[in-house]
């Protein structure tokens, strides 16, 4: 039986899929390759939005996007090192 | 024949160096998590870093304490020591009891999911630091938080126990950071109740402790 992901796990795995997808999604593929429920999706897509870790674009054509910040580069960057503190501390 | 009350030259000396180093390791650690603490709102690492911000006060308060209490009995003047003496041990009480407990919850904190726990824990601090403060006695706030650790410890201990079945190395070192926190407390207390030079080596090992603690923080930040 495959493991829950945590909450840390699950936000990077989003960040990368985005980053992956050169820095470009739409919401459908990218809940598609998150592997979660739609109602956990969109919880989590609102938490990276208010927390600055990705933002929505709409191109010309009305089609919504989703992209990285810097902030979000950051946390992708860093993710290693935050895991390795939790595990370090037993948080 | 010398005055009874001479200047301790070397024990301000040892505490002010111990204070410095211990304060200075634990504000670091308490910067150096900010960007992690920032990225994540992780609540172990929150109440981890701020374990580190109140025990630098704690230790503060406590050097502020010791300072008073030598100054009294070097230079021999009129300083009502009942009522200024009494307000850093105010500080000492509710800072270090904020520490332990959220050292305590950041190991715990997925296990034991308590509403309004900064509340719980200033309510905790604030008797604690209560009782200090009104028996006007270093004593009462060292039994207290010899109490408080404790319980503490064995709950730690508990929930270590019950995932690993061994007792990691890092129980290890927090059990023994919260044991020389006993210890510095006792220097407030009556002169008789430890020599300065056994004093001195637990503050040594003391730092040893908090540095290790700083070193595994800063390999990772």
């Amino acid at each position: 039986m495959k493991r829950k992901r945590d909450r840390l796990e699950v936000i990077y795995d989003i960040l990368k899929i985005i980053r992956h997808y050169n820095n470009s999604i739409k919401p459908t593929p990218l809940l598609r390759y998150s592997n979660l429920s739609s109602q956990s999706f969109s919880e989590y897509i609102s938490e990276l939005l208010d927390k600055g870790f990705i933002k929505e674009i709409i191109d010309e054509k009305g089609r919504k996007f989703f992209t990285l910040t810097d902030k979000g580069f950051e946390y992708l960057e860093k993710y290693k090192l935050i895991i390795g503190f939790i595990d370090e501390f037993e948080l | 024949m010398p005055p009874f009350h001479l200047i301790d030259p070397t024990r301000l000396a040892v505490e002010l160096v111990y204070t410095l180093i211990v304060v200075f390791l634990c504000f670091t650690i308490y910067y150096k998590t900010r960007e992690i603490f920032g990225l994540t709102k992780h609540d172990g690492i929150k109440y981890f870093r701020i374990t580190f911000l109140f025990f630098g006060l704690a230790y503060i308060s406590r050097f502020i304490s010791v300072l008073l209490k030598l100054m009294v009995v070097t230079f021999d003047i009129y300083f009502p020591i009942h009522i200024f003496g009494i307000f850093p041990l105010l500080f000492i009480g509710y800072f270090s009891t904020m520490a332990i407990l959220s050292l305590t919850y950041s190991i715990l904190w997925k296990k034991l999911h308590i509403k309004h726990t900064f509340l719980l824990f200033n309510v905790i601090a604030v008797l604690i630091s209560g009782i200090a403060f009104f028996s006007r006695s270093p004593s009462i706030l060292i039994l207290a938080q010899a109490v408080l650790l404790i319980f503490t410890s064995i709950i730690i201990a508990h929930y270590i126990f019950s995932n690993s079945r061994k007792i990691s190395r890092l129980y290890i070192l927090y059990i023994l950071f919260f044991l020389f926190w006993i210890v510095n407390l006792i220097a407030l207390g009556p002169r008789r109740l430890l020599p300065i030079e056994i004093q001195t080596v637990f503050q040594v090992i003391s730092i040893a402790v908090i540095g290790i603690i700083y070193y595994k923080v800063a390999k990772w930040t």
